[in-house]
């Protein structure tokens, strides 16, 4: 009989399993839970990590995500400094304070800011070979340049000499149009977007789940009334009455959370009204009843918890939609205020700015927002598969 | 195992109508039904498929879909069943009428433990009453079903069929009810499992003294373990009477064609099944008169145009056929209907 094979099925791996080392545990897995496992765990794996930087922000950000600490358009890993001299003329010892010292920078570049901060008096040139021809007139003794281009520099030209380097501040993944750090912006964007995904799926299943239940329970006049405005909403275009909504709303992040969560109450509705209609034909509910339970008793005790699993699979699947809406919506200029960090934002910014060479600031968080909602798609894909009581009976 | 005893009364049908509204038009499930159980007895509800006992059965503790309507009057211990308020009938539910479903496979909710089950099942009577002292009571009903008070922490999945027909069981005399209704308990298991089980409610009624109600299509059970049967037609009654009797000597001829279909294991009696003549009638539109007639052998003019009453025909035996009753036009054009009968 199909009841003793899983079981039988289950002792065999466990015996299996006692004999084995964690690694092989975990590849082991397969056997209960289908090839879905690792799935699963992928994505659990992604959502967990970018849960933690979204908990550890504060710590993990190198810098405020709205100060323009930069230069503009540094690229990924730029940002340090080189200290120049004409050769063999160094004017400075090499651990002096360089507080009042004139040092020669470059117009809009990272030296220019360095000096700012140091104190220094800096002395501005239109480009770098104004800069290094400056040097070598003896207009300056010290220039601050990128350091990378010092480096080669003075490899190249005898005439100079490399006083020091890694000066300053340096830029993971750079800095955006306006001299803000990237991987600032994507760490405290994360709990933005998270918390703007989290948010209107809760506000969506909060009202979803409910009026589900209500109208699969109840039936008749009322479930004929909600189903008709659910399906209306369901049939909209979902992003286009995100657009709608947030319109209405305007920006803040607790409207555009309720703007993208309208659009979801429908999916829970459906799938939770669909699920009630079916277990409440069951014979156990049937059996509570015949027992004396209450309507209500029969709702949350009986149906409820039955619902829970594929309740979790909508969930998930709607926070990775979520993730694009939201990301839909800023691009467009639709979502969140200006100051507050956010990836649909950096990315309709880089946009911009791609023509013109400058590939960083889109990349970013174009990958991050797809390894997000590609997580939550995972996790919940994985989910369904295992939590579906007919693919786990074989 | 007396031959009825007409003891004390405990639930008395008088007659009850169900039809559900379809779209098509009402559909006459139960139709003028009255019958009498006694306190302690074990009656045995037989019929064909869709012939209302099942329908008879729920209607008993108002457990029917919406579009249902029931009419005529159950009294239980004297108070009526159909005037019952929703607390009056939770009340009736679970402590005084209680249900043993047909799939134990899907009669227990997947999410809750065995245990809470029944803890749950108490609680919705007795509010009151201290934790342990449910525990210790459930432990030893489900002992005394014979599974194991561990196996209270399981799941209904990691149980087998007949163990989980126990705990329906269990549920059903959690709160020693005075009625039990076990609905084709016995459908959906392999033969010995199934035989255990009709001995424990034997066993149930004769511990606890109640009463069952025994619906099946499974005659053998009832002649097996049933005092009185009642043998049920297209939402009517046919025949009711002590099992040796009815058994022995049916006398309306439904019983009569439904007992000479039961297939025997006896090998040398291999004779060819008795296949009773045409359908049973839909019941939108039910035959006029007496609704068996377009399948009686024995069908005379009568029978198609009044509809014969649930009569006596010897004490404790009644018949619903004009065979056993007197009517002034019964002899009329008889001849007739005989004929086209026979032919």
């Amino acid at each position: 009989m199909a009841v003793t094979t899983p079981e039988a099925l289950r002792t065999q791996t466990a015996a299996v399993l006692d004999k084995v080392g964690f690694l092989r545990r975990f590849l082991r897995a397969r056997i209960w839970h289908g090839a879905e496992w690792y799935i699963t765990v992928l994505g659990g794996a992604i959502l967990v990590t970018v849960a933690g930087v979204t908990v550890l922000a504060p710590v993990l950000a190198p810098h405020d995500p709205n100060e323009f600490i930069g230069a503009q358009f540094t690229v990924p890993g730029g940002g340090r400094q080189a200290l120049l001299a004409r050769n063999g003329e160094v004017p400075i010892a090499g651990d002096a304070d360089l507080a009042g010292v004139v040092i020669g920078v470059q117009r809009n570049r990272n030296g220019a800011n360095l000096a700012k901060r140091l104190g220094a008096e800096g002395v501005r040139f239109e480009d770098q070979q104004a800069l290094v021809g400056g040097l070598k007139a003896g207009e300056v003794d010290l220039i601050l340049i990128d350091e990378s281009v010092g480096q080669e520099l003075a490899a190249a030209d005898s005439q100079l000499e490399l006083v020091a380097t890694g000066l300053g501040l340096r830029f993971v993944l750079g800095t955006d149009n306006l001299g803000r750090d990237i991987t600032s912006r994507l760490i405290w964007g994360a709990r933005t977007v998270l918390g703007v995904a989290l948010s209107s799926a809760l506000l969506a299943s909060s009202f979803g789940i409910p009026l589900g239940l209500l109208s699969g329970f109840v039936a008749g006049r009322l479930d004929k009334v909600l189903s008709l405005t659910m399906d209306s909403i369901y049939s909209f275009p979902g992003f286009l009455l995100a657009i709608a909504m947030a319109t209405m709303l305007g920006p803040g992040v607790i409207n555009v959370a309720i703007a993208i969560s309208v659009i979801y109450i429908p999916t829970f509705f459906r799938v939770v009204r669909g699920q009630v209609l079916s277990i409440k034909e069951q014979l156990y509910v049937e059996a509570a009843r015949s027992l004396g339970a209450r309507a209500t008793d029969i709702l949350i005790r009986y149906i409820f918890p039955n619902v829970i699993p594929s309740v979790v699979v909508v969930f998930s699947l709607n926070i990775a939609d979520a993730i694009l809406t939201e990301a839909g919506l800023s691009f467009i200029g639709l979502g969140l205020p200006p100051d507050v960090p956010d990836w649909g934002y950096d990315l309709s910014k880089g946009h911009q700015f791609l023509i013109a060479g400058y590939w960083w600031m889109i990349t970013f968080p174009g990958v991050l927002i797809s390894l997000v909602a590609a997580g939550f798609s995972l996790l919940g894909e994985g989910l369904s598969e295992m939590l579906n009581p007919r693919l786990s009976e074989t | 195992m007396s031959p009825v005893t007409p003891g004390e009364l405990l639930l008395q049908v008088c007659n009850l109508n169900v039809s559900y509204k379809t779209r098509t038009g009402p559909v006459s499930a139960v139709s003028d039904v009255s019958l009498d159980i006694y306190r302690g007895e074990i009656l045995g509800l037989v019929g064909e498929s869709g012939c209302g006992k099942s329908t008879l059965g729920r209607a008993l503790m108002r457990m029917l879909p919406r579009s249902a309507r029931i009419e005529g009057q159950i009294l239980f211990h004297g108070r009526e069943v159909l005037g019952f308020d929703d607390r009056q009938l939770r009340e009736l539910r679970g402590r005084g009428i209680s249900m043993i479903f047909q799939d134990p496979m899907t009669s227990l909710n997947p999410v809750q433990r065995i245990g809470d089950h029944l803890t749950e099942a108490v609680q919705v009577h007795e509010s009151d009453g201290g934790k342990a002292d449910l525990r210790q009571r459930i432990g030893t009903l489900v002992e005394r079903l014979g599974i194991m008070r561990q196996r209270l922490s399981d799941y209904p999945h990691q149980l087998s069929g007949g163990m989980r027909q126990r705990v329906m069981i269990g549920l059903g005399v959690v709160l020693s009810p005075d009625l039990i209704i076990a609905d084709e308990a016995t459908t959906s298991l392999d033969v010995i499992v199934a035989a255990k089980l009709l001995d424990q409610l034997r066993e149930i009624r004769e511990e606890f003294g109640v009463t069952i109600i025994l619906i099946t299509h499974n005659i053998a059970q009832v002649a097996e373990l049933a005092d009185r049967v009642a043998v049920m037609y297209a939402g009517r009654i046919a025949e009711v009477g002590s099992v040796y009797d009815v058994f022995d000597g049916p006398q309306h001829p439904y019983t009569q064609g439904l007992l000479r279909s039961v297939p025997s294991i006896k090998l040398e009696d291999r004779e060819e099944l008795y296949k009773m003549p045409g359908e049973p009638p839909n019941l939108l539109s039910p035959p006029a008169g007496c609704r068996f007639h377009p399948r009686c052998p024995e069908a005379m003019s009568i029978c198609s145009r009044i509809a014969p009453g649930l009569l006596p025909t010897m004490p404790g035996r009644l018949v619903n056929c004009w065979l056993y009753q007197e009517h002034s036009e019964k002899d009329g054009p008889a001849a007739r209907t005989t004929a086209r009968g026979a032919a």
